[in-house]
């Protein structure tokens, strides 16, 4: 409940004008980021899916002037289209064009959002890629992806935020026309609006755009809280039966952190330090990878990030007023993944109980004050951070991470992770072949030793006696075993 | 630097649909007596430097058996380190330096790229000349490594295009080092830890001044890169090996094949020609690239058609990647029901066959190059993005000209060009399918 509190004190403007984020300047290139405080967790229950629908049925359906098909054309010669994402709290169109377009684009795209189409025939399309996406794109095609959605939807199970943002099969399958316009009506209001806008439009522009969107209902403004995720009591495990020749490791836990909690920069440096997205200087990549060979690459979250195998910085506007914590480990090999499970636990559990030391502190700490400069390199990044700070209540992103972390010591991150994180009572999540053999193996806790193909150090392989025996606290009666087809029916 | 942002801006504003040129920055070239290029790029984007190091080697170079994915490989042993930058100590100067950092591998070159603000431009150039003169990495080092590689593989087996990649290459190409991927045979990749020697040699053969670029682009003064240049890469000994990298003869018959995929998806349809290696001065690279808007893309009658209305499939694409030595030009369609594969065949087939018949309209092909120009300007928004872009024709042609060159091809495109070029390469005996789906193939 602490968590939801936080957001009801953020700062919104008075005026009933709409909120827009605007960074004005002489480029050519102008970008859009439209943002909807709305989304997948404004599901009803019997429908997941529905707010992913609606904003694909808008981005990609056409407008009541236009055929989607149209769209495109008209489009095409501009280079642009219409992006679209729905995450739990905030639906996003974005669109880059430039200024020889923009009154071309910006016709099209406005009524795209304001007057859709509604046809069935795109709502079937719609529809069936949805439904691909989750069996074949997603649960089919990409172990990596699966495990981590898997667990957040484990997380939050009967929770708003516990199903995957494009919903489920049977929930899009039931989804109709009137639904589709019905949410549109009601959550496509000018109170969850915020207009972003960068690059060198004309002044003239920003007036009309406000115009056009004030057609939308007013609305209200949510003060609804979510509830908070269920405690999770013990060490539980999802095991997802796939046919696969390596495994696939998520884990993690609810934490209360977010971006305008006190201790966000705190565990900023803690992510930095422990597994910093794709960088190779994190404590888990060196320990499990470099040192060991064990896999591409392990890192750490404290906000959600989609696509990692993908993108190299966390895309903006995915803000949540709930977070987790977790750890990525990339697939293993079978022979060496039951070891590799239990080093991440043991590295976990050494950073629980020795924190980070004053050198390892101050080295993280001046890594992120520098590269923060890096995630809002583009314009389009800036845009989507400055919204983001908009809805956290927080000053503008690069300012804040510096301000936060100069105010930091050791002792203060060291004392956040003692009070976030934790080694026990977490979810796992394994995809592998023969799931049921896997559970009596973790169950069994029997030794796992490693073996190398060359001459490692003394003081890794006396480790490696520790964590080849460490104890992974399962009981039988916290072991799910999921065949992969029944994921995100 | 005010004047090239002005500069810039106006290039930017003016250049995107006019006939002007399409790169809105100037650009110097530095050729060192060793064979060393550098290029630099001052660009208009505050604090922020992007280097990226070309190295005219990847899969491509990859001639003897039992080497495939060495090159790859390879780019990971250079983060192993030298004498006087351990791999601890070279990730301690990037993250004092926020920088980002990192490495890729395809075909035809290896690139090397990091990020960072200018005060650390120096420190960076002085330690990427170290480890490309001094690399040394002992065995243990180098076989755990090989077991990251492993992993890299693993991420993506799950990904039917993967291996659909892999088996369209291993059956169009019959002799040519194009015939595996850059990550390489599952076999070649276990056996890697044995080929240490090898790895010294792949170093002494190709981590040699001929075969690199450095490209600077960013908040920066193009004579002081020159000094730093000239001071930490000057004494970089030229090499002599030049790989004989084996001719694909011409393929005498259309060829096909089928992957069994071992878990449920949906069936994928695809084609693909021979076509030629890329040239900035022949007509027959930038005509195949129009084809592929014109024939694939979202806006084409294929798409509207398979995708939108009939809604048979749901991802169609094509590609036409720029190679050294000729390529592929190929297209593909996942199909939503097994039973419209021959369909979906039919319709990509005859898509091909009619750009061989028929002239294309002069207003689409029109819309397809004000497309391109459009989609390079819109992203010229910052200076990594800009020295990614620029660092991928370096490594054909060691100089960004080549950009100017391919856009002014584009802009001189007529439909009977377009059809000449498709009457050249989409000929039935140069043709490979290979479909994919759960099962063998009907």
């Amino acid at each position: 409940m602490r968590i939801a509190l936080a957001f009801l004190a953020m700062v919104w403007p008075l005026s009933a004008d709409l909120r827009t984020v605007l960074l004005p300047s002489k480029s050519p290139l102008i970008t859009f980021r439209f943002v909807f405080l709305t989304g997948a967790a404004d599901d009803p229950a019997d429908k997941p899916g529905l707010a992913s629908l609606t904003a694909s049925m808008l981005a990609r359906g056409g407008s009541a002037k236009m055929p989607y098909s149209q769209v495109v054309e008209a489009m095409f010669p501009m280079a642009t289209s219409v992006g679209v994402h729905t995450d739990k709290e905030m639906t996003t169109f974005s669109a880059d064009t430039h200024l020889d377009n923009l009154d071309a684009f910006y016709a099209i795209f406005r009524d795209m959002i304001l007057e859709p189409g509604w046809r069935a025939e795109d709502l079937k399309r719609l529809r069936e890629d949805g439904i691909n996406n989750l069996r074949v794109t997603l649960r089919s095609n990409n172990e990596e992806e699966l495990g981590k959605e898997v667990l957040y939807n484990a997380i939050y199970a009967g929770h708003p935020y516990g199903h995957h943002n494009l919903g489920s099969v049977t929930g899009l399958q039931k989804i109709t026309l009137e639904d589709l316009k019905s949410f549109h009506r009601t959550r496509y209001t000018q109170a969850n609006l915020i207009l972003g806008l960068a690059g060198g439009y004309p002044a003239s522009f920003l007036a009309r755009v406000k115009k056009d969107f004030a057609s939308l209902p007013p609305g209200k403004r949510d003060t609804v809280e979510r509830p908070a995720p269920a405690a999770i009591d013990g060490f539980r495990l999802t095991m997802v039966e796939k046919q696969t020749r390596s495994v696939a490791v998520s884990l993690g836990f609810p934490i209360e952190v977010h971006r305008g909690h006190a201790d966000f920069p705190a565990m900023l440096v803690t992510q930095s330090y422990f597994g910093q997205h794709r960088n190779s200087a994190g404590r888990l990549f060196d320990r499990m990878r470099e040192k060991r060979g064990l896999n591409y690459g392990d890192y750490a979250y404290i906000e959600y990030f989609p696509s990692g195998m993908f993108v190299f910085e966390p895309a903006p506007n995915l803000a949540r007023r709930q977070q987790i914590f977790q750890i990525w480990i990339r697939p293993l090999e079978s022979p060496t993944a039951h070891f590799g499970i239990r080093l991440a636990m043991h590295e976990l559990d050494r950073l629980v109980r020795m924190g980070m030391t004053e050198e390892e502190f101050q080295r993280t700490r001046d890594f992120l004050s520098k590269y923060v400069n890096l995630l809002t390199k583009t314009k389009r990044a800036e845009l989507g951070y400055a919204i983001d700070s908009l809805y956290y209540g927080i000053p503008e992103y690069n300012k804040f991470v510096k301000d936060g972390l100069a105010k930091l010591s050791r002792d203060k991150v060291n004392t956040a992770i003692k009070k976030h994180l934790r080694v026990d009572n977490l979810h796992m999540v394994v995809i592998a072949n023969d799931a049921g053999d896997w559970k009596k193996r973790l169950l069994g806790n029997a030794p796992s030793p490693m073996t190398y193909n060359s001459a490692k150090p003394e003081d890794i392989l006396a480790e490696d006696k520790i964590v080849e025996k460490r104890r992974l606290p399962l009981k039988a009666e916290n072991i799910t075993i999921v065949p992969v087809e029944k994921i995100f029916e | 630097m005010k004047l090239i942002t002005a500069t810039m801006i106006l290039a930017l504003a003016a250049g995107a649909a006019s006939e002007k040129r399409i790169l809105p920055f100037d650009y110097e070239i530095h050729d060192f007596p060793n064979g060393l290029r550098l290029v630099t790029v001052p660009t208009p984007f505050p604090n922020v430097v992007a280097l990226e190091i070309v190295v005219q080697t990847g899969s491509r170079n990859e001639i003897e058996p039992g080497k495939s994915g060495f090159a790859h490989f390879f780019e990971h042993m250079m983060f192993r380190g030298t004498r006087e930058f351990p791999p601890e100590k070279f990730q301690a100067v990037l993250q004092q330096a926020g920088a980002s950092n990192n490495a890729s591998t395809s075909d035809d070159f290896t690139h090397y790229y990091t990020t960072f603000s200018k005060p650390d431009l120096e420190t960076m150039l002085r330690m990427e000349a170290d480890r490309f003169q001094n690399l040394d990495y002992p065995l243990p080092e180098f076989k755990t490594e090989a077991l990251a590689v492993l992993g890299e593989y693993n991420k993506s087996i799950a990904n039917p295009f993967q291996k659909l990649n892999e088996v369209m290459r291993a059956t169009a190409f019959s002799k040519h080092t194009y015939q595996h991927t850059t990550i390489g045979f599952l076999k070649d990749i276990q056996d890697m830890p044995n080929q240490f020697d090898y790895s010294k040699e792949f170093f002494r053969r190709y981590y040699r001044p001929e075969y690199t670029t450095i490209l600077v682009m960013g908040d920066i003064q193009p004579s002081q890169v020159k000094g730093w240049v000239e001071k930490y890469w000057g004494s970089w000994k030229r090499g002599d090996y030049k790989a004989p990298v084996p001719v694909e003869p011409p393929q005498d018959g259309p060829k096909s094949a089928h992957v069994d995929w071992p878990s449920p998806t949906l069936p994928i349809f695809s084609v693909a020609f021979h076509g030629p290696a890329f040239s900035d001065t022949e007509k027959d690279t930038a005509a195949l690239d129009l084809i592929l808007f014109l024939g694939f893309s979202e806006n084409s009658p294929l798409y509207k058609k398979l995708v939108l209305e009939e809604q048979k499939v749901d991802i169609l694409a094509g590609s036409n990647p720029d190679h050294i030595d000729p390529y592929l030009f190929s297209a593909f369609a996942r199909v939503k029901k097994r039973e419209d594969m021959d369909y979906v065949r039919e319709q990509l087939l005859s898509t091909f066959a009619g750009f061989k018949d028929a002239l294309v309209s002069v207003k689409k092909l029109d819309e397809v190059k004000r497309h391109l120009r459009y989609q390079f300007a819109l992203g010229l928004d910052n200076s990594e993005a800009v020295a990614r872009t620029l660092a991928y024709y370096i490594a054909l042609r060691r100089t960004p000209e080549t950009i100017e060159k391919l856009y002014e091809s584009y802009a001189r495109l007529t439909p009977e060009d377009l059809r000449a070029v498709a009457r050249k390469y989409f000929q039935e005996s140069s043709r490979t399918i290979v479909t994919l789906a759960p099962g063998g193939s009907r």
